[in-house]
């Protein structure tokens, strides 16, 4: 694993990292920097690597490079520079190939207000290539399966907070993607609606999809993550198993201040 | 860690055209613009009607014969071509600027579409905007007995390339707005009068000699004269000058915008 020489691992016993000797992994990201045309650092020498079929945590603080990371996987952003592999495939060069492996939920609602729930999933069925057989019975058993059902020929714009963040999840999901990519997905969300989320993401994972999430819920990446991996000040600080943490580290949370500085703010 | 270890197929490449993704992107453009037929379609039209019943009508039937034409058939092919420049313009940039300003353009970013299609899928769309207003044109022209096309083939082609080339010079601005005024900056200050000047009203010899240069570098004034060429038989410029230029320019812009969409200017962080 390249980050194993710039960011502090727990363990190497049984670190998803030596599946790469083996396989391609789902997700690779190697020396990965991203300046802003403003000079604003957003991602330094990241270096990562997410194994087949993991539920992979992404934590840091407001403005870590947690999103940016996300934005240059998914396209959104260029990175400055670095590689990015997406199941070998490089997101960068051979862009095309490496997205339809993707499914990617933002933490900001990028999407066209105007349109009905059911329009903004079938169209992106549509970009994904998928016909329109496959991608009806897609699209209603998606609807169905957030509940959107009803709310199919409403507008984004008239959906409560919690149902445009199920618009987002189905949409990320119409193309059945390799690698689900989920930044901050239960962002203001009631209770049951997380918990049910979190069924549903790990029903797909024990199905074999890779997950890499970002959340500002510890709780919700302690219960959900097998790998987790922290940033700040755009660099990865610390990656593990979720066991080496609890093991090691005595729980998420306190090696979560110290990987971030947190806990030195909170003493002085 | 079990489902950790299951080996992923191989990915299949992408198709070399994604014939569905670039419809679906005509698909939503199209439904973005039914949401504004007012503005998209009625106003046009409504504005057309009243330079031909006041300048055609009203005014030219106090003035002589140009060319062996009624001035109601002279002044209708520009202000045929005016109204197609500002849809395609109009389409484009507002739909550009708008997918930013939402964000949605994020959508097509993330998918696996190639630039080629993203652009050709908008153009399509103002391809259709501007030949349905031109048709709209036509019809209430014939109301006025002036609707005429004695090369249909021609007519076309002067259509649908003046408005790719006006399509993409709205993906430009689109691109490169970052307010609602900027927005408005090249109809306003280039588009407007450049059409004016091109010989919507007017022919070449009713301007003072000295000021005639003007018409000359004025691309409108090719576009208006090859339009008229193809709906009355009367033109000032020449035809192979003025298809150079038309052609020429939407192949320039094209390069401009495919480079553009690759860097990601305006489009990418």
């Amino acid at each position: 694993m390249h980050a194993r020489s710039k960011a502090e691992t727990l363990s190497t016993a049984t670190s998803p990292c030596i599946v790469r000797q083996t396989m391609i992994p789902a997700l690779s990201i190697s020396h990965l920097r991203k300046v802003y045309r403003s000079g604003t650092v957003g991602v330094e020498d990241v270096s990562l690597e997410v194994a087949p079929g993991d539920f992979f945590g992404f934590l840091g603080p407001n403005g870590a490079g947690k999103s940016t990371t996300i934005h240059c996987i998914t396209g959104i952003a260029n990175p400055t520079s670095g590689t990015i592999e997406v199941f070998g495939v490089d997101a960068v060069k051979n862009y095309r190939d490496a997205r339809r492996l993707i499914g990617f939920s933002p933490q900001e609602f990028n999407v066209d207000t105007f349109a009905t729930t059911r329009d903004i999933v079938d169209w992106m069925g549509g970009y994904f290539g998928m016909r329109a057989v496959e991608r009806r019975s897609r699209v209603d058993m998606l609807l169905e399966r957030f509940e959107l059902t009803t709310h199919a020929k409403k507008r984004f714009r008239e959906l409560s907070g919690g149902l445009k963040r199920r618009v987002l999840l189905a949409r990320a999901l119409i193309n059945d993607p390799k690698l689900l990519i989920l930044d901050e997905p239960t962002a203001g969300v009631d209770v049951e609606l997380r918990r049910d989320l979190w069924r549903y993401l790990q029903e797909l994972n024990r199905d074999g999809k890779t997950i890499f999430l970002t959340s500002h819920y510890l709780e919700e990446v302690e219960r959900l993550c097998k790998t987790i991996a922290i940033v700040a000040g755009g660099r990865l600080t610390r990656i593990g198993l979720k066991d080496e943490y609890v093991r090691e580290e005595g729980g998420l949370e306190g090696a979560y201040l110290r990987a971030t500085g947190g806990d030195r703010e909170k003493a002085a | 860690m079990s489902s950790a270890l299951s080996t992923p197929a191989p990915p299949q490449p992408a198709p070399l055209v994604n014939w569905i993704g670039l419809w679906t992107i005509m698909r939503r453009e199209w439904s973005r613009l039914m949401r504004v037929p007012i503005q998209a379609f009625l106003a046009p039209w409504i504005s057309a009607s009243l330079f031909i019943f006041i300048f055609g009508f009203v005014v030219g039937s106090r003035i002589a014969l140009i060319g062996g034409h009624r001035y109601l058939e002279f002044v209708l092919p520009g202000i045929l071509m005016m109204n197609i420049v500002n849809a395609a313009f109009l389409q484009s940039s507002s739909q550009i600027y708008f997918s930013r300003f939402l964000r949605y353009v994020e959508e097509t970013l993330v998918s696996p579409l190639s630039y080629v299609e993203m652009i050709a899928g908008v153009l399509a769309i103002v391809i259709a905007r501007s030949v349905i207003t031109a048709i709209g044109i036509l019809i209430i022209a014939a109301a006025f007995g002036a609707t005429s096309i004695q090369n249909f083939p021609e007519f076309l082609f002067w259509i649908v390339f003046v408005s790719m080339a006006f399509g993409l010079l709205g993906i430009v601005i689109g691109l490169w707005a970052n307010n609602f005024e900027q927005l408005t900056i090249l109809n306003v200050f280039l588009i407007a009068p450049l059409s004016f000047l091109g010989g919507i009203f007017n022919t070449v010899t009713m301007l003072p000699p000295f000021l005639r240069w003007i018409a000359y570098i004025n691309p409108f004034f090719y576009f208006i004269s090859g339009l008229r060429h193809s709906m009355i038989g009367f033109s000032e410029a020449s035809l192979g000058l003025g298809v150079a230029v038309t052609v020429g320019l939407a192949v320039v812009m094209s390069v401009i915008v495919w480079r553009l969409y690759a860097i990601g200017y305006g489009l990418r962080e």
